[in-house]
């Protein structure tokens, strides 16, 4: 009896901490679906405009190109760096190994804002001006992380001695690594691109410094904030952009998952 | 099996660090040979199949395999192939492209070398399966892939490390005789890590014990079990009784000693023993000795004790039996040929032995301790 009346806290606590956390993501589609400029509630009407003007922005589609490219390009760079690094680091015991592992993972704990102007200073003393290649540049070094950790783990179920049957049965170094080892990580590459990429895609403090005049997607968000009629659209271009960036990472654990489990 | 030496190691050392691994490696195999080097994990035997391998450098000595010197000949372009303890089956191939997947460097043709995997795998029994996947092999058909993958490429020596153990009893036991038929059947040498001595035992035309990175003494089973070289060896191969005795007198061939709790006799001198003294070990098969309530009749020393324990083992009885005056009670194994255990702990029994069975195991190195 005493059973039916017990309140489930733990439920109550789940689901409000869910509210808090997605409530103001949620707002952003459904504002974008709302036919009037103003983002308040009553809603005024369903319609597609902003979706539909997005298309016929110059600069807009220009900062989303600029995006994909530092996005590819900083996974590409990353990915290839994170798979040796993570190879030597699982496989091999040499000095400094711990050092420089705990080098390559820093990024995640310094604030953006420091590596964003130390950068800076240090790019334009290099005599480089801000582009698309610092940031590029920047957003390696806060992609690398990810790309070792993941790629850790891939190389952590990874039996060593199907790189020594393989060599056994004949094949050089170079082939070996390209019929055995890159086969069997390629879910955990797959999976490395995908959050690399994404970690670029949405990054904003370190682009805001460093790229010039050549915006990327968040930095452009940022400056149409200010302008109230663009604000939907804005809105349009977010809701897009979450659900890629949902659908990319789902994509990711799906490798993920399979990377780990291909190895078992 | 022929005259024909395969495999010659000469004075093989290889240290990690301050820790030496194998340690003056002096080893020659005949082509055809089934051997199998057997120690306790972490004795170098692995090190030792990796040293031939070519997986494992070394600092000194040299590894001769068909009259070539190995030196620096990488393992890919050495004439051995190797199973691995983990079978190492590629998870992204299928069973063909697993055991096909040396012979893609070869000058074979795609069609030949379908013919070649699909008669290795029909060697191992795994004829026809060619597209099964990896994850969906058994323990037992990953182990039959792994040797297909490296027969395959019709290797001068096949290396084995611990090919079997993670197999479970029955089908171990199964896989023991097949892959020993298959060796002889082919005539390749195979050389097999394993620290299962019955393993070694039943699989192997000869066997090196290996100890601390010393190999102690290479024999047949049969030499192996009847004159084990030391205590080491003898009680790393079968189960022995050890017992202390002093000679009192040294002949051409036999030894007249005094066996702590059964008297004097004369026992023969054990060719494989390095060191005689004057302080004996000496050791009893536990299958050796008889077992009765009464005195026997026809041994040459006998002994009273009391069951200490008994142990059921199926196929055999076996029986502890405390001896006034020895530090350990006396194993006996009984077959088990009438269902019947005869002996309950408590019985006071008699021992009887021949002094044929009585294995000289050289200097004694301490009073009853160890080694």
């Amino acid at each position: 009896m005493t059973k039916a009346f017990r309140i489930p806290w733990l439920l109550v606590y789940a689901i409000a901490y869910l509210v808090f956390l997605y409530l103001p993501v949620l707002l952003l589609p459904l504002f974008s679906f709302n036919d009037g400029t103003i983002v308040a509630f009553p809603l005024k009407g369903f319609t597609l405009k902003w979706y539909a003007q997005l298309g016929q922005q110059d600069t807009l589609l220009q900062a989303m190109v600029n995006s994909l490219i530092v996005g590819s390009v900083t996974a590409l760079l990353a990915t290839s760096l994170g798979l040796f690094a993570a190879r030597a680091y699982v496989r091999y015991r040499f000095t400094g190994r711990e050092l420089s592992e705990g080098l390559v993972m820093l990024p995640l704990v310094i604030p953006g804002i420091i590596v964003a102007s130390s950068m800076l200073v240090l790019f334009i003393s290099l005599g480089l001006k801000p582009s698309l290649t610092t940031v590029i540049l920047g957003h390696v070094f806060v992609a690398l992380p990810f790309a070792v950790s993941i790629m850790k783990s891939a190389f952590d179920d990874f039996d060593q001695s199907l790189e020594e049957a393989a060599f056994d049965l004949g094949e050089s170094v170079v082939g070996t690594f390209r019929r055995v080892t890159l086969p069997i990580v390629a879910p955990g590459i797959i999976a490395s691109l995908l959050v690399t990429f994404t970690v670029s895609f949405d990054e904003f403090v370190l682009a805001f410094f460093l790229s010039g005049n050549s915006p990327t997607l968040p930095v452009y968000i940022w400056s149409q904030i200010r302008f109230p009629a663009k604000l939907p659209n804005t809105l349009a271009l977010g809701s897009l952009l979450l659900l890629s960036s949902v659908l990319l990472l789902l994509i990711a654990e799906y490798y993920r998952r399979r990377s780990t489990q291909s190895s078992d | 099996m022929s005259e024909q030496n395969i495999i010659e190691i000469k004075g093989v050392e290889k240290r990690f660090g301050s820790f030496v691994a194998v340690s003056d490696l002096n080893l020659t195999l005949k082509e055809g040979e089934f051997f199998s080097l057997l120690g306790p994990s972490g004795c170098g035997k692995t090190t030792a199949l990796r040293i031939i391998a070519g997986f494992q450098d070394h600092e000194e000595g040299e590894v001769r395999i068909d009259g070539r010197t190995m030196g620096e000949v990488p393992a890919n372009k050495r004439p051995t192939n190797m199973v691995f303890q983990s079978y190492a089956i590629f998870p992204h191939l299928n069973v063909g492209d697993n055991v096909g997947f040396g012979l893609r460097k070869t000058k074979l043709s795609r069609k030949e070398i379908k013919e070649r995997v699909a008669e290795a795998l029909e060697m191992v029994e795994l004829g026809g399966l060619q597209d099964r996947k990896a994850n969906e092999l058994s323990g037992g058909q990953r182990q039959r892939v792994a040797l297909a993958r490296a027969l395959v490429m019709r290797p001068k020596v096949l290396l084995l490390d611990e090919p079997l153990s993670a197999l479970d009893k029955n089908l171990r036991e199964a896989m023991q005789l097949e892959m020993r038929r298959l060796q002889q059947k082919l005539g390749i040498t195979f050389v097999m890590v394993t620290h299962d001595q019955y393993e070694a035992m039943t699989m192997s035309d000869r066997i090196g014990v290996m100890f601390a990175g010393q190999l102690k003494q290479v024999d047949r089973p049969e030499v192996l079990y009847s004159q084990p070289c030391n205590r080491e060896v003898a009680a790393f191969i079968g189960g022995m009784n050890f017992l202390n005795a002093d000679v009192t007198a040294e002949n051409a061939d036999t030894l007249d000693v005094n066996v702590q709790g059964f008297g004097s006799m004369t026992i023969g001198v054990n060719p494989n023993v390095q060191v005689h003294d004057k302080d004996l070990l000496v050791g009893v098969r536990p299958e050796q000795l008889e077992i009765s309530a009464e005195k026997p009749d026809g041994y040459d020393a006998n002994v009273q004790g009391k069951v200490s324990d008994v142990a059921f083992y199926g196929e055999s009885v076996h029986y502890y039996v405390r001896v006034d005056g020895l530090p350990e009670s006396i194993a006996v194994a009984v077959p088990n040929y009438f269902h019947t255990v005869d002996h309950n702990r408590g019985d006071t029994v008699w021992l009887g032995v021949q002094s044929a069975s009585v294995i000289d195991l050289g200097k004694r190195e301490s009073l009853g301790g160890e080694k």
